[in-house]
């Protein structure tokens, strides 16, 4: 009805304005707090959509505007950003007086919940939100990195500073040792943030407790909920273009010995082992090769994306590109990403009741690679090779690294690797989805929508012929192995939303429906052997002539189709607005679990309590809005491996018969016919609270969230099950718990502090306290990780203890004297006897040796604080905007360096024990048998760090374009990840694996690049 | 539209999918997988399941060399005296139980149990002719992994034809040493009538590799005329000789010589790596016994493990050609030929150059993994030596010394060598042949502790607890207290 009002409102506007006489209105918009002009705010006329075209202008330095030929009963919308947008009717030519309230922090503001939408007014839950803004400042690369020091409770690590890398989401800290990785719901339908554009993104909610109950046994690890840009009515097209390029480089490089220091340290090395000194004679070494410098370089990154929007009063549109490309620090075009993407989004109004929204994104992703992160990979190979080597040998071919005792076979020219590393990866991908939304009586909507994702990607890397002079790494046979891989999921949603206010003051929204998701896919995997003239030109199976020897397998292949089926509702009721409580219960069905487990139900509460509103305390109280909140949930977990329940024949059975090999038939990984989900119980209680007229808001929470039933694959079970056969793998069984609890505040602070100057400050925090309740399976904790070689796991996981902490021996210093060894207990079980100068190994059972019962926790990777801290600061035309992050208590472990006398060294070897009271840190050097190297805190470093991540400086320039009002063009000049403050030695305390367990050890962590970007923003 | 017409559609609508597909939806089977308790349905089943069952024989490479390591035969070496700890700690007899590489030991030969067992449980599914050489093949494979069990371990669960399930450590107890032996010569005896002379293929298990494996059996428990007489069915049967080039036997080219009963075969035609040694189809002992940063002719490198004492060398007599074989002197060798090499941890200058990695194989990664030489598990001349040890222990020397002497003229390429003592005398000749004869093949730790000789011999061995390995840590924990750890550890 109300709809027929306004349209009939409409035609009669239109009607007087035709037979009305026409004036010219002019007026002045001022801020309504303290009466300053405001500048630039733009007066647009409301016609009727037939007339086409859109009048308007924008305030001038007075705050003044006058608009020519308009008429009695038209209508001016006057908007400014910051500010509650208006509309006036025009009564006659008298010069108007508007005066603009600042937009209260937008509580009216809708948040998408999953399966519906919610006033932030009334949200009870903890729910954060991202919005464009911040990811137009932050300019991500991937749009994982806007939710880094942006939404309290969200921690963001990278797992490379590779071009492309993998980033992980951690929501309220590590509660698997599992699967941690969020669900993602793009538009309503599942999907993958790792492929988005960020500039497509309108914003990002993440459901961080019970909220998120109605996504059941998908939503333990939290939900982030992306929205995509859509077109807005009644709009004329609009155009944005934005563009960077930049530089990017290493952040970092460690200290190295230049080859005079390396030489002398060398000799005393060997002098101390009883050996001849390899270089009797230093003078002249110099400063030697700087690997390091070898392998870094600047390297360009490159951006675009344009996008088109707008709309009618029944069509919205947004169709966007964009393309970027990014070369890596280390190798240019060896390790380069690039992403182009293409977005269709389209909203019609079919009837007054009946909407359709559709959108599609396409995108496309090339990327290369280096060896990272591991035991001779390229920058562990630039910080172990010696710095008397050359990189190239006098015939200008890569000098290679000598192949002997002190050099290890896994050591090799970093060069040479870069230059003989050849691969290439390429990815195809559509996803997007269609709803058709049907109001079917004022109070009940029913959704349809169809989500789907398709993607495939191919992968090609080849293995050039190359000898590195008897290293691990020389291939003997080239080779080139391609894969081919789908993997394609689709969604469908049917649910029905009641809303209906009753009685006054009550207030009951219902929400019912099903959701079936269904995932398959395969990958193709085959090797060609002998490729012609040993060029990645000629790398493909079709030109490869050779296949591995008879009855080895060259190929290989994988399928998968996993379905789930749930049921969810929920229901909300309000009580004047005030009193809040949401209950929701949701079932589901899945193939992820065994038979006897294949359906269950979650059920979870929120409940809210404003109890303080804009003036119930009266005029002079500066609190706005105080709410209670509190919520418990039950939510489950099913990222585990497909058919665990089943014993299949996957086992590895190959053997030789008549000199050729054979393939035969083996059970797999053992089954668990009583396979469930993770079950995460979550609690939170807290609160929001506004001040001075919302100019402060503060958000806080505090949780404890309980992962019961972890899923813990592979788990260690008696050995006469013959699980340790060739592809067969111990059963995933229920076994483990842990608890994450902590507490998040979150600030933010608006204020315009006069015409000229606008400020915007936020902070937030998270503690986290994770402890493992339970691991199950026999010997109570599980092992993880790999530290040095042959060593033993310096992860676990642990009843009483963080997951994924670090087990070692403790060190009390260095034996500086032979009186000190013999009153010491015996450190011989961890290798040789203590010499003066060795490390002091404490004995923490007490029983008189050291021996590996002595290992103890040194440390975990899980910071106990995060924070992040943004400023926005405005002053006229000109824009500064900075985000730093900060990582308190998680300890990192230095794993790069090759326990081998001739590597190269970190210059923290100079200050090497060399004699009693030299030192009581760095243990001497010696080419005999030590116990050093065992995995101690000697390795194990502070990892907490402090870094600038984006600092922007930016000028705005109004664009005077007929007919295009609000038209500008922003330059800024942008440094991304500037300062790091670390004690860590290596290259950046923040990248990590992400396993839960061998998580945080460096092996050489490829750097997160430092960039320089000068951009700009063009809206039309 | 009325309200409740709306109603109606919308729980329509919802009802719909919730009877009928739940159960269709999720109830799919996986995709392109064969369910493990639904097999056994064509012979070929069965002879797929069998390479399985054989599988695991690559994994014994460990087995061979800690055998050797934990002898007086050689040292552990590597890289350093941390490098692969549990193997260090064995070489010095101060191993515990918790040692990844005896864990490996249990976890893989428990592993060729429950594959043998696979076959045997489903025994009676079908029939068809060749059946029962299937089986045959299947009980020697059980017997072989249960024999290395009892081996390190001494009691151990067992089970009849039957998989061991989840929760049978809890419930099965460990069989004591004469049952284990009883169950590996049930196995073995019910194998050897049905097991072909000539096996099948090159790889697969002859009659005689059972009856030498039996013969073992009874040795180690003593049983000299049990022994005597399989032993003798081998050797009389003259299907095997010794092949007169010793140094032949250990190349590529005397791969399933004459003088081979039975061999683990291995091959460098697929890779490997750390993350599954098991799943090697190359000899990963022959990469660890390699010559540390090795550049030179014949051989290839390796990480320098298992390299034999002076005193092992000293052991030879003069002109015994088998210490040129089994031991390769490397400073010698380097001013030979100009090869070099590295130092590794505990170098003596020796390495095990039967099983070293020799050049002209395809190398392919991770080339330490996949060096294709053969292990040698029973050879004629050891069957020889084990006849001649039960004859002499059964008072017939004349024939002892027979076989002795025949692996001895092999040895010294003349009759000067021959052995003429008797008795006591002839036993401690006929032991140290076995040495010399089998030095490097992983015999010699078990020879020395069933004739309790090896608290002489190694150093740091404690009689009443070293003659077993101890049972993994975890495995005692799984256990939930249904067995208990050997003596002494």
């Amino acid at each position: 009805m109300h709809r027929y009002l306004l349209l009939l409102l409409a035609l009669c506007g239109a009607s007087i304005g035709l037979t009305a006489q026409s004036f010219t209105a002019t007026g002045t918009i001022t801020d309504a707090d303290n009466g300053d002009p405001l500048i630039g705010a733009s007066v647009i006329v409301v016609e009727a959509a037939s007339t086409g075209g859109v009048r308007g202008t924008v305030t001038d330095f007075d705050g003044s505007f006058s608009i020519a030929d308009v008429s009695a009963g038209t209508e001016l919308r006057i908007t400014y950003t910051g500010y509650e947008p208006t509309t006036i009717t025009v009564a006659d030519n008298s010069p108007l007086n508007i005066a603009l309230s600042p937009d209260v922090q937008a509580l009216d503001e809708v948040v998408v919940i999953g399966y519906g939408t919610q006033q932030k007014r009334n949200v009870t839950g903890a729910v954060s939100t991202v919005d464009s803004e911040t990811i137009t400042d932050l300019k991500p690369i991937k749009i994982e990195q806007a939710l880094q020091g942006t939404v309290a409770g969200v921690n963001v690590t990278t797992q490379s500073g590779a071009p492309g890398a993998g980033l992980n989401i951690r929501i309220r800290g590590v509660s698997t040792n599992g699967q941690n990785a969020p669900l993602v719901i793009i538009d309503g339908y599942q999907g993958d943030l790792g492929t988005l554009n960020p500039s497509d993104i309108e914003t990002i909610t993440v459901l961080k407790d019970a909220q998120a109950a109605v996504y059941g046994t998908i939503g333990a690890n939290g939900v982030i909920l992306v929205t995509t840009k859509t077109g807005k009515k009644n709009q004329p097209a609009r155009l944005s273009y934005n563009t960077y390029v930049g530089t990017q480089e290493s952040s970092r490089s460690l200290n190295l010995l230049n080859a005079t220091e390396y030489a002398l340290l060398l000799n005393e090395a060997y002098a101390a082992g009883g050996e001849p000194l390899p270089y009797p004679d230093a003078s002249g070494l110099g400063f030697g090769t700087d690997y390091q410098a070898e392998v870094f370089g600047n390297a360009p990154i490159m951006n675009h994306d344009v996008t088109v929007s707008g709309g009618s009063d029944r069509v919205t549109y947004s169709i966007g590109g964009s393309l970027l490309n990014q070369e890596g620090i280390i190798g240019g075009d060896k390790s380069d990403f690039s992403r182009s993407t293409a977005r269709v989004s389209l909203g019609l109004d079919l009837t007054s009741r009946l909407k359709l929204t559709t959108n599609a994104i396409y995108t496309h992703i090339d990327r290369r690679s280096l060896s990272e992160n591991g035991l001779g990979s390229v920058l562990f190979n630039a910080l172990n090779a010696p710095p008397t080597l050359a990189v190239r040998d006098a015939d200008g071919e890569f000098s290679l690294v000598p192949s002997t005792t002190g050099l290890g076979i896994e050591v090799i020219n970093p060069a040479a690797q870069i230059a003989n590393t050849f691969n290439d990866y390429g990815l195809n991908k559509l996803n997007g989805q269609a709803t058709l939304d049907w109001n079917v009586v004022d109070a009940l909507t029913l959704t349809g929508r169809v989500g789907f994702n398709t993607a495939n990607s191919e992968g090609r890397n080849f293995n050039r012929q190359v000898s590195y002079g008897g290293k691990v790494f020389d291939v003997t046979r080239s080779s080139v192995n391609q894969n081919a891989i789908n993997d394609n999921n689709y969604s469908l949603d049917l649910y029905g939303t009641y809303d209906k206010a009753f009685g006054g003051n009550h207030h009951l929204t219902a929400t019912a429906g099903t959701t079936i998701f269904r995932e398959l896919g395969n990958g193709l995997f085959a090797t060609g052997y002998d490729v012609p003239n040993n060029a990645f030109e000629f790398a493909d199976i079709s030109l490869a002539t050779g296949t591995s020897p008879e009855g080895a397998r060259d190929v290989g292949s994988y399928s998968y189709d996993e379905r789930r089926l749930s049921y969810f509702g929920r229901v909300q009721y309000n009580y004047a607005e005030r009193y809040f409580l949401t209950a929701m219960l949701r079932r589901d069905a899945s193939t992820k679990f065994g038979p006897q487990n294949r359906a269950a139900l979650f059920p979870s509460f929120t409940a809210g309590y404003i109890a303080v509103e804009e003036g119930s305390l009266g005029e002079a109280s500066p609190v706005d809005l105080l709410k209670l909140r509190i919520s418990y949930g039950i939510l489950g977990n099913d990222q585990i491996l497909n058919n665990g329940y089943i014993g299949s024949l996957s086992g590895e059975a190959t053997y030789v018969f008549d000199g050729v090999l054979v393939n035969g038939t083996a059970i797999g990984a053992l089954p668990n016919p009583a396979l469930q989900w993770e079950e995460a119980k979550k609690f939170n209680a807290g609160f929001d609270l506004s001040l001075l007229d919302y100019k402060l808001n503060v958000t806080a929470d505090y949780f404890i969230n309980t992962r019961d039933n972890l899923l813990i694959s592979n788990i260690p079970v008696s050995g006469i099950v013959g699980t340790a056969a060739p592809g067969s793998a111990s059963p995933t069984v229920n076994a483990g718990a842990v608890r994450n609890q902590g507490l998040e505040l979150a600030l933010n602070y608006r204020q315009r502090l006069n015409n000229d100057w606008r400020l915007s400050l936020s902070y937030n925090f998270t503690t986290l306290d994770n402890e493992v309740l339970e691991v199950n399976n026999g010997t109570g904790f599980i092992e993880g990780g790999s530290f040095g070689v042959g060593q033993l796991a310096p992860s676990r996981m642990e009843v009483g203890l963080p997951i994924g902490y670090f087990y070692g021996y403790r060190t009390a210093g260095i034996f500086q004297s032979a009186d000190e060894i013999e009153g010491a207990p015996s450190q011989i079980a961890l290798g040789a006897a203590a010499q003066p100068g060795d490390l002091r190994y404490v004995d923490v059972n007490g029983d008189g040796v050291i021996d590996p019962n002595d290992r103890t926790y040194l440390g975990d990777p899980i910071a106990n604080v995060t924070m992040g801290f943004n400023t926005q600061l405005e002053f006229r035309r000109f824009d500064f905007t900075a985000y730093a992050f900060a990582s308190l208590g998680n300890e990192i472990v230095r794993n790069y360096e090759r326990a081998l006398s001739d590597v190269n060294r970190l210059d923290y070897y100079l200050q090497r024990w060399t004699g009693p009271g030299s030192t009581n840190e760095v243990p001497r050097v010696t080419t005999a048998a030590t116990s050093n190297r065992v995995f101690s805190d000697f390795f194990v470093e502070d990892g907490s760090f402090l870094r600038l991540q984006t600092i922007t400086l930016g000028y705005t320039l109004p664009l005077p374009i007929a007919g295009r009002e609000g038209s500008s063009l922003r330059v800024y000049f942008s440094g991304n990840n500037l300062l790091t403050a670390s004690d860590y030695l290596g290259y950046d305390p923040a990248a990590s694996s992400g396993s839960p367990l061998g998580g945080g050890i460096d092996f050489g962590f490829y750097p997160i690049a430092r960039s320089f970007l000068i951009g700009a923003n063009l809206s039309l | 539209m009325h309200h409740k017409q709306v109603k109606y559609i919308l729980w329509a609508l919802l009802a719909l999918p919730l009877t009928a597909c739940e159960d269709e939806f999720i109830g799919r089977d996986p995709v392109y997988s064969i369910d493990s308790e639904n097999y056994f349905n064509t012979p070929s089943d069965y002879e797929k399941a069998l390479i399985g069952a054989y599988d695991l024989l690559q994994p014994t490479y460990l087995n061979v060399m800690l055998g050797e390591i934990a002898s007086d035969n050689t040292l552990a070496g590597g890289e350093s005296a941390t490098d692969v700890i549990g193997i260090q700690q064995v070489d010095d007899m101060i191993h515990t139980p918790v040692n990844d590489q005896l864990d490996n030991i249990w976890d893989w030969m428990f592993a060729g149990v429950n594959r043998a067992s696979y076959i045997l449980e489903f025994q009676d599914k079908i029939d068809f002719p060749g059946k029962e050489q299937i089986l045959a093949e299947a009980r020697f494979l059980r017997a072989y992994y249960n024999f290395e069990l009892v081996k390190w371990f001494g009691p151990i669960p067992l089970k009849t034809d039957a998989r061991f399930s989840l929760g049978d450590e809890t419930t099965i107890p460990r069989a004591p040493v004469s049952e284990v032996y009883a169950a590996i010569e049930a196995d073995l005896l019910a194998a050897i009538p049905d097991l072909a002379v000539t096996a099948p293929q090159v790889g697969r298990a002859p009659r005689a590799a059972a009856q030498a494996l039996l013969g073992k059996a009874y040795l180690y428990q003593e049983e000299y005329a049990a022994a005597a007489e399989v032993l003798q069915a081998v050797i009389n049967a003259g299907n095997y000789s010794l092949p007169e080039d010793y140094d032949g036997i250990f190349e590529q080219s005397g791969e399933n010589g004459p003088g081979s009963i039975f061999e683990v075969q291995y091959t460098d035609a697929e890779g490997a790596g750390f993350g599954c040694l098991q799943c090697s189809e190359g000899n990963v002992a022959v990469g660890f016994n390699g010559i540390r940063n090795y550049a030179g002719p014949v051989f290839d490198g390796g990480f320098s493990f298992n390299v034999p004492t002076q005193e092992a060398y000293e052991a030879y007599e003069p002109g015994d050609a088998r210490r040129e074989v089994a031991i390769l002197d490397i400073e010698d060798w380097a001013q030979q030929t100009g090869a070099t090499y590295g130092t590794g941890y505990e170098h003596t200058g020796y390495f095990n150059r039967k099983y070293l990695a020799r050049k002209g194989d395809s190398n392919i990664g991770d080339q330490n993994l996949t060096n294709p030489n053969n292990y040698r598990a029973i050879r004629y001349a050891d069957v020889l030596l084990m006849a001649a040890e039960a004859l002499n222990a059964i008072g017939q020397d004349e024939l002892a010394r027979e076989y002795l002497n025949r692996v001895r003229r092999r040895a010294f390429g003349d009759t000067d060598h021959d052995i003429s003592a008797s008795g006591d005398a002839l036993r401690d000749f006929i032991l140290r042949e076995r040495r010399l004869e089998l030095l490097g093949e992983g015999h010699r730790f078990f020879d020395l502790v069933r004739t309790g000789r090896a608290a002489d011999a190694i150093e740091g061995f404690q009689t009443g607890k070293h003659e077993l390995f101890p049972v993994p840590f975890q495995e005692i924990q799984f256990s939930n207290g249904n067995w208990v750890q050997n003596p002494g550890y």
